[in-house]
């Protein structure tokens, strides 16, 4: 095991905060645009420089090391309550790595997508990036839950923003609404459960955690309630179903943004989060089970979708909802390496997709697939680029998507569940059938228009490049060296085998024309009615959202209007009442008021007697 | 036995004489009634064995109060020639009221029982006298003050409008 | 007779005298009323004073006597400037204290 230095840990968080204390505060700096841009550029190479230079010195370290730093944050009798802290592993470096090149790359590519934003916005946006990279490094970095929720909710904050960048457009401010709600539901069981858990061991920290599960000394009741709990987060941020909503309808953001957060960074938290706190679950087989099925249910489920969908982006967004299942599955199996390997292989790739998605869209003005071709001619770089990601997202020999892929069915066949990983394999099918009949309608066949369109701006073409050769370079350094086959010998085949299918079956509907498109819709009739509304989520969800939160809502406003308000309504209209009624005693006639005197002494030779 | 007939005679002339001056219509008439009220009162006094007292009741009370009244009913009567005519207002309430206070007053003095000391013998002139100057001299003098400030009240309030 | 005789007469008379107090209209009668109240308290001062042979009632009396004399010379003055401002020495119409 490797263990990077707290210090450098420390000052990759530190850039992009700066970034964006000064964008924020500086608010000159932020209303000029392009300098904004700058500084927040400039931040995020730096924070990588100092990322790789983590990863680079990473000294090797006996396994029973504390990876974790900690300052004591919240002080208590007997040892600080809460502490904030780095955890420097090898995972963490490399997520950490991951985050700030995509991160990077994501910003220069909106260096040319957004050239055309007013620059106190895109001082805005860079300024919600620099806080986006800081809260995802926080919690990938986090040595407790604490801290991770804390990064867990800025960063669920940062998509909110990002995603309503264009807040004016009505459907971007929904969109980004309704992230935040389905996302906030699975993290009320999130916070329950570390609340649950810390309840009940004394500490939120993950080092005193894995010590006690790998010893057998953890004896929490109801472990796997509060698992189960905690998994709920992770449901909710990497759009496991039934929250899985939120991430096709966040596609409103601007293009890198997806590429981003919906991608590469922010939606694999869960994921993350579930393999780093793997020795807990380990201890509670049955939710790891439930994770592994609903992960592989999630994937086959989201990849029906996205085989109807016209817009480019929904697609990719029901991909990234499949492949997130993907991951989710590898770790319910017990193979958290497997998931976290196919995280940093989708992440580069599925980055490029977006980000090459961005630059069809930017060419032909339109997101709907079947209003595009012919691109290939037109930019042979830029479908070479797309094509090589759809081939990693497929899992086509030498490319890494291939690698992270059979390690994940390998995972999950080891753990011996076997419809999910007939599930998994239906769905690998799918994958390559939906993206090739995007490939095939938008950069092959024939063109619609045959006017001349200015080339990609440099910006966008190079960052595109650059993923394309990433991807190459991971996939070959994985087929020559250090992955060998980790299942059965067949696995490999099958996988590559279902992916050619799935690409012959969308050549065949798509470019060659032999099989029509609504023969095939009409032969799988109720799976295509179901996909096309979505399996009716949405619709349970505002449902439920209108009956119960907002009936509840009318309830309390009604209670809170006529019995709250009533009884103090009541109460000074009554004290009112009451002294327009004593007022009638002082009538202002002095022998009224000796009636009361004369009263009073009545009253005085009673009592007189009476005692 | 003279003293208990002149008791009931002081007592209900006394008696009769307070009605008329609280139930007569007629003002004037209820400021004589009040002359012969306080006559009556004097008698009683007489009855107690304090001739001083009496004399001063009958000077002070039946002669000087009984007058200014008079001068103040003249002064107030509203028109020439129109008598002062009154009806009261809440008479039952009243005589509930006035009947609850003497039940209570009643039985307070009936149930609270007075030790009578025997009479004191010789004249009580003198010693009422010499408790006026000695123990009681500060308040006399006080006294003095007060119908001093009293005068020059009554002095201010009469004054002519100006 | 005894005390209570006396008592019991002076009780009445300042009953009856409360009476006047609380129905006369005339402001004047009113203070014909507590004329006679402050008459029944006279009698019970002095009837203790004779039969507890204190002298002390005597001057009480006395006291009394004048202080009435006083205050109703300044009531009815009062109660004339009253009838030149308002021209009414009506109780019910003097109700300015009214709440």
């Amino acid at each position: 095991m490797r263990l990077g230095s707290p210090e450098l840990a420390l000052l990759v968080l530190a850039l992009p905060f700066a970034s964006f204390l000064a964008l924020a505060l500086i608010r000159p700096l932020r209303r000029s645009g392009r300098p904004a841009a700058a500084v927040s550029i400039l931040a995020m190479a730096a924070a990588l420089g100092a990322a790789a230079a983590m990863t680079w010195e990473a000294s090797p370290a006996a396994r029973g090391l504390n990876p974790a730093r900690l300052w004591s944050w919240l002080p208590a009798d007997g040892g600080p309550m809460a502490s904030v802290g780095v955890w420097v592993d090898g995972m963490a470096m490399q997520m950490c790595v991951l985050v700030a090149l995509i991160s990077l790359l994501v910003q220069i590519y909106s260096w040319s997508y957004l050239a055309d934003e007013p620059p106190p916005s895109l001082g805005r946006y860079y300024a919600y990036h620099s806080l986006f990279a800081f809260s995802m490094l926080g919690l990938v970095l986090s040595p407790g839950f604490l801290q991770m929720f804390v990064f867990w909710e800025l960063v669920g904050l940062c998509s909110y923003l990002l995603i309503g960048y264009w807040y004016d457009r009505p459907s971007a401010a929904r969109a980004a609404v309704k992230a935040f709600w389905i996302t906030k539901l699975g993290d009320l069981g999130f916070v329950a459960g570390i609340v649950m858990l810390w309840a009940a061991t004394g500490t939120f920290d993950f080092w005193p955690l894995f010590q006690a599960a790998q010893a057998g000394a953890l004896h929490v009741d109801g472990l796997t309630t509060i698992m189960f709990l905690i998994y709920l987060g992770a449901v909710g941020k990497s759009a496991q179903f039934p929250l899985h909503v939120w991430l096709p309808d966040a596609m409103e953001g601007p293009t890198p943004v997806s590429a981003l957060i919906h991608a590469a960074t922010m939606v694999t938290a869960g994921v993350y989060m579930v393999a780093r706190v793997h020795p807990l679950f380990e201890l509670v087989p049955p939710v790891l089970t439930l994770i592994a099925w609903v992960g592989a249910f999630t994937a086959l489920l989201a990849a029906t979708m996205a085989c109807v969908e016209r817009d480019i982006k929904r697609v990719l967004a029901y991909s990234t909802v499949s492949q997130l299942g993907y991951m989710m599955a590898a770790n319910g199996a017990g193979a958290p390496e497997a998931a976290f390997q196919h995280l940093t292989t989708h992440g580069v790739f599925k980055a490029l997709l977006f980000l090459g998605a961005g630059i069809v869209i930017h060419h032909f003005h339109t997101n709907d697939v079947f209003r595009m071709g012919g691109l290939f001619v037109q930019r042979p770089w830029v479908g070479g680029a797309f094509l090589v990601a759809t081939l990693a997202l497929a899992g086509v020999w030498p490319l890494p998507g291939f690698f992270s892929k059979e390690a994940v069915l390998a995972g999950v066949l080891d753990a011996r569940l076997s419809v999910p990983f007939l599930m998994l394999i239906a769905t690998s099918f799918l994958t390559a059938f939906y993206m090739f009949r995007v490939v095939f309608l938008a950069f092959f066949g024939q063109a619609r228009d045959h006017h001349e369109h200015p080339a990609p701006p440099v910006a966008m073409d190079a960052v595109c490049r650059g993923l394309a050769l990433l991807t190459l370079a991971l996939g070959l350094r994985a087929a020559l060296g250090r992955h060998h086959a980790e299942g059965p010998a067949w696995l490999p085949w099958v996988s590559l085998a279902w992916a050619l299918a799935g690409i012959t079956l969308a050549w065949a509907t798509y470019q060659a024309h032999a099989v029509d498109p609504a023969r095939l819709a009409t032969a799988l009739a109720p799976i295509d009615f179901l996909a096309r509304r979505r399996y009716f989520l949405d619709a349970l969800f505002a449902g439920t959202y209108r009956v119960l939160l907002l009936g509840l809502s009318r309830v309390v406003g009604w209670v809170d209007r006529y019995l709250v308000d009533g009884v103090l309504n009541a109460l000074s209209a009554g004290a009112l009442r009451a002294g327009d009624t004593a007022r009638r005693l002082q009538t202002g006639h002095p022998q009224d008021y000796v009636y009361g005197v004369a009263l009073g002494v009545l009253l005085l030779l009673v009592w007189a007697q009476l005692g | 036995m003279t003293e208990i007939l002149g008791f009931w005679v002081a007592a209900v002339v006394l008696v009769a004489a307070s009605l008329a001056v609280v139930l007569t219509p007629n003002l004037f008439h209820a400021v004589l009634w009040l002359a012969v009220a306080l006559v009556a009162t004097g008698g009683v006094f007489l009855l107690l064995d304090s001739p001083f007292l009496f004399a001063v009741q009958l000077l002070l009370y039946a002669g000087g109060v009984v007058t200014i009244v008079v001068f103040a009913i003249m002064l107030t009567e509203r028109l020439v020639g129109e008598s002062i005519r009154q009806t009261s207002r809440f008479v039952f309430n009243g005589a509930v009221l006035a009947a609850a206070v003497f039940v209570g007053i009643m039985g307070f003095l009936l149930q609270a029982g007075v030790v009578a000391r025997p009479a004191a013998s010789g004249d009580q002139l003198r010693d009422l006298g010499r408790a006026l100057v000695g123990p009681f001299g500060g308040p006399l003098q006080l006294l003095g003050v007060l119908l001093v400030i009293a005068l020059l009240g009554a002095l201010y309030f009469a004054r002519a409008e100006d | 007779m005894p005390l209570t005789g006396y008592l019991v007469l002076a009780a009445l008379v300042f009953v009856i005298g409360l009476f006047g107090v609380l129905t006369r209209r005339n402001a004047v009668g009113i203070l014909l009323g507590i004329e006679l109240m402050l008459n029944a308290v006279n009698i019970n001062l002095v009837a203790f004073s004779r039969f507890r042979a204190d002298v002390a009632g005597l001057i009480f009396t006395l006291f009394t006597i004048a202080i009435t004399v006083a205050e109703i010379a300044v009531g009815l003055a009062i109660v004339i400037v009253i009838f030149r401002v308002r021209r009414t020495i009506e109780a019910d119409h003097l109700d300015l204290l009214r709440g």
